[in-house]
């Protein structure tokens, strides 16, 4: 079922996607082919794929091999906690540069470690030795410059 | 002759004391990184990419980073296989099979080293079979023209799909996402912006980086969820830890034939170390007709798997090296890794770069050495970070890889790329799209497109120029027996289990 459903959501995208691409043209055209035909040509595939997609044949076996399943179950709790994973992770990019990799970093860390079932001391260990030592890590050791952010006005 | 001298000159770039010493760092971290569940050497080589290139590493230590970590991650897949019945990556699967039950008989030390040793002996084989063949598919393929490598992107494309097993269908959906997410950004050739959407961030495309950190390592987060553990108990190694000379000489039959097989696999574009293992196994398993054991602790089915996907490791540097086109995902990243350095692979890149090509392949032959040293005595070492609890280490995982993303650009934008990327991966993992033709497609997708406009502007528009030359024709067969194959084995698949369920009732 859910296969059928991401079939139409695919074919949805590319038809939109067409209707996109169909006004790409070059002003001068310098060769025959402009910049439009490539990626109509990929599109009109996919919507073939996800055509056979939504009307391919149910999948005949003799019986449902385990770990081989074509649907996969996504239970509700599993559901909450891939949602709260993502929202970390676009907190944490949202405040990545605002408040400076040290800080956005140990925060980071402490909820994430939570995520995945670290204790509460265990947390705050994670999150104050993987910001301050990836930050030595990176900006001294590997030159990979990092955001300061609020820790700039340390600075001065 | 020539081949050797620059062999020589490639000994000469790889045993310099800094090149030493970045192989020896490559292959400490890929053994870690392959050893520990659900990060592979995808994972491993992008996220030194940044790092490399932040280091401001030439190119030719960079590539040696990289090459020594990718198979190091062969070399380090196999022991959580083995100790914990948890594969470390993808292509050690195969290996748990015969590995934990030997390591359950407490052999686990025989079993460790002995797939040590058939790793050596397929990346030493492996990289044989480069220094043989690259050249000559080099100087064969510099008379390619721009329509006959349109037609070989094609038979990589389809190539993919055709050997992907079970899933033909969805592995050349795949590929061509990421043939169609190379289109974005401004088209070069004649300045139109095409799915930008008014996105600055989108003008110059998708950074590869972003691509390949959010697909696999923030994907690979969030399938870990599903996992959490605390740390699992693994098999002590104990007992006899060095195999003996009648094991050794029991499975170097099985080395020799897989390493070969593994070889010519991993040449193949888009079947990698894991089909590698795969068909190694299974073609033992069947040659093995007497006393077989498979499945319950056979040196053999372990040698077998092992030596594949080191030799396939290998192998799939030829293709890579000599067309620019990858012959496995990770050989995709390290392709992307080039463009970075503008360095454009193909077959001149033997002329032009020698020292870059061959001072790879030599470094092959070190790292292998410098694998098989360290694996043996530091075995202690590498079990003991086994231990460590995804509470601690996806946190680590997660901000080095927004490191990596941040280091390209010093964008946010690319973070949130990221993991709008990274979801949209999880999701067609769990519809079951392999990533990995993504991948390939990205990086094939340039190309494509490039050379396929390059030929019709020198036919001027004829598309009979793709139909040309002797070399296309014989690529055109090659892509539609490997689009019928498929086909075939599928319905033949389905009247079995049709006549079984008849059978049945």
């Amino acid at each position: 079922m859910y296969q059928r459903i991401f079939g139409a959501i695919l074919l949805a995208t590319c038809v939109s996607l067409v209707v996109v691409a169909w006004g790409y043209q070059a002003p001068f055209s310098y060769e025959p082919v402009g910049p439009r035909a490539y990626p109509l040509l990929l599109l009109v595939l996919i919507i073939a794929g996800a055509l056979y997609l939504l009307f391919k044949p149910a999948s005949i076996s003799l019986a449902p091999v385990p770990g081989h399943d074509e649907e996969v179950p996504l239970d509700r709790p599993m559901l909450i906690k891939v949602c709260t994973c993502v929202g970390l992770l676009l907190v944490y990019a949202a405040l990545f540069e605002r408040l400076g990799f040290v800080l956005s970093t140990t925060l980071f860390g402490f909820f994430i470690a939570r995520l995945y079932g670290a204790r509460w001391w265990q947390c705050a260990v994670i999150g104050v030795v993987a910001s301050i030592g990836l930050y030595l890590l990176f900006d001294y050791a590997l030159d990979v410059p990092l955001p300061l952010g609020v820790l700039e006005l340390l600075e001065n | 002759m020539e081949t050797l001298s620059y062999l020589g000159q490639g000994f000469g770039v790889a045993l310099t004391p800094y090149n030493l010493f970045t192989a020896l760092c490559g292959t400490l971290i890929g053994t870690v990184v392959g050893l520990l569940p659900g990060l592979g050497p995808i994972n491993g080589v992008a996220l030194l990419i940044p790092i490399a290139f932040a280091l401001g590493l030439p190119p030719e230590s960079a590539l040696i980073l990289l090459a020594a970590v990718y198979l190091g991650c062969e070399y380090g897949g196999r022991i959580s296989s083995i100790l914990l019945n948890i594969p470390g990556e993808a292509s050690a699967v195969m290996t748990t099979l015969d590995g934990y039950p030997l390591a359950r008989q407490g052999k686990a030390g025989v079993a460790l080293s002995i797939s040590a040793w058939s790793s050596f002996v397929g990346g030493l084989m492996a990289t044989c079979g480069v220094v043989i063949f690259a050249p000559l598919l080099a100087s064969w393929a510099v008379a390619f023209g721009p329509a006959e490598y349109f037609v070989l992107m094609v038979f990589a494309i389809v190539c993919l799909a055709g050997m992907a097993g079970n899933k033909p269908m969805k592995t050349a959906i795949a590929a061509l996402i990421g043939l169609l997410l190379s289109c974005i950004g401004i088209d070069s050739n004649s300045g139109v912006y095409r799915f930008t959407f008014g996105s600055l961030g989108l003008a110059d495309g998708i950074q590869f980086v972003v691509l390949v950190l959010g697909l696999f390592s923030v994907s690979e987060i969030l399938v870990l969820l599903e996992r959490t553990h605390n740390g699992q108990k693994a098999i002590k190694a104990g007992g006899r830890m060095l195999f003996n000379f009648k094991e050794g000489a029991s499975v170097l039959v099985t080395n020799l034939r897989t390493g070969a097989l593994g070889f010519f696999l991993g040449i193949l574009p888009g079947a990698g170390a894991t089909l590698a293992s795969a068909v190694a196994y299974m073609a033992e398993k069947r040659l093995a007709v007497k006393d077989n054991k498979f499945g319950e602790g056979d040196l053999r089915g372990l040698a077998a798997p092992e030596t594949a996907n080191s030799a396939s490791a290998c192998g799939s540097m030829v293709p890579m090296l000599t067309l620019g086109v990858p012959g496995s995902g990770t050989t995709a990243v390290m392709l992307g890794a080039l463009t970075l350095y503008n360095i454009t692979p193909g077959p001149l890149l033997f002329q032009n770069q020698p020292d870059i090509v061959w001072g790879l392949i030599a470094s092959l032959f070190v790292a292998n050495l410098m694998l098989i040293v360290i694996n043996v005595p530091m075995i202690k070492v590498f079990t003991k970070i086994l231990a460590v609890p995804y509470w601690a280490l996806v946190p680590v995982i997660a901000i080095i890889t927004s490191i990596g993303v941040y280091a390209v650009h010093a964008t946010t934008f690319d973070l949130f790329l990221m993991i709008g990327i990274g979801v949209v991966g999880y999701i067609l993992r769990k519809m079951d799209f392999p990533l990995s033709a993504i991948l390939l497609g990205f990086i094939l997708g340039g190309l494509m497109e490039q050379n396929l406009r390059r030929a019709l502007s020198i036919s001027n528009g004829e598309l009979s120029i793709l139909f040309s030359s002797p070399i296309t024709w014989v690529v055109w067969v090659l892509i539609a027996g490997m689009i019928l194959f498929p086909i075939w084995r599928t319905l033949r698949r389905r009247r079995e289990v049709r006549r079984a369920l008849a059978a049945a009732e």
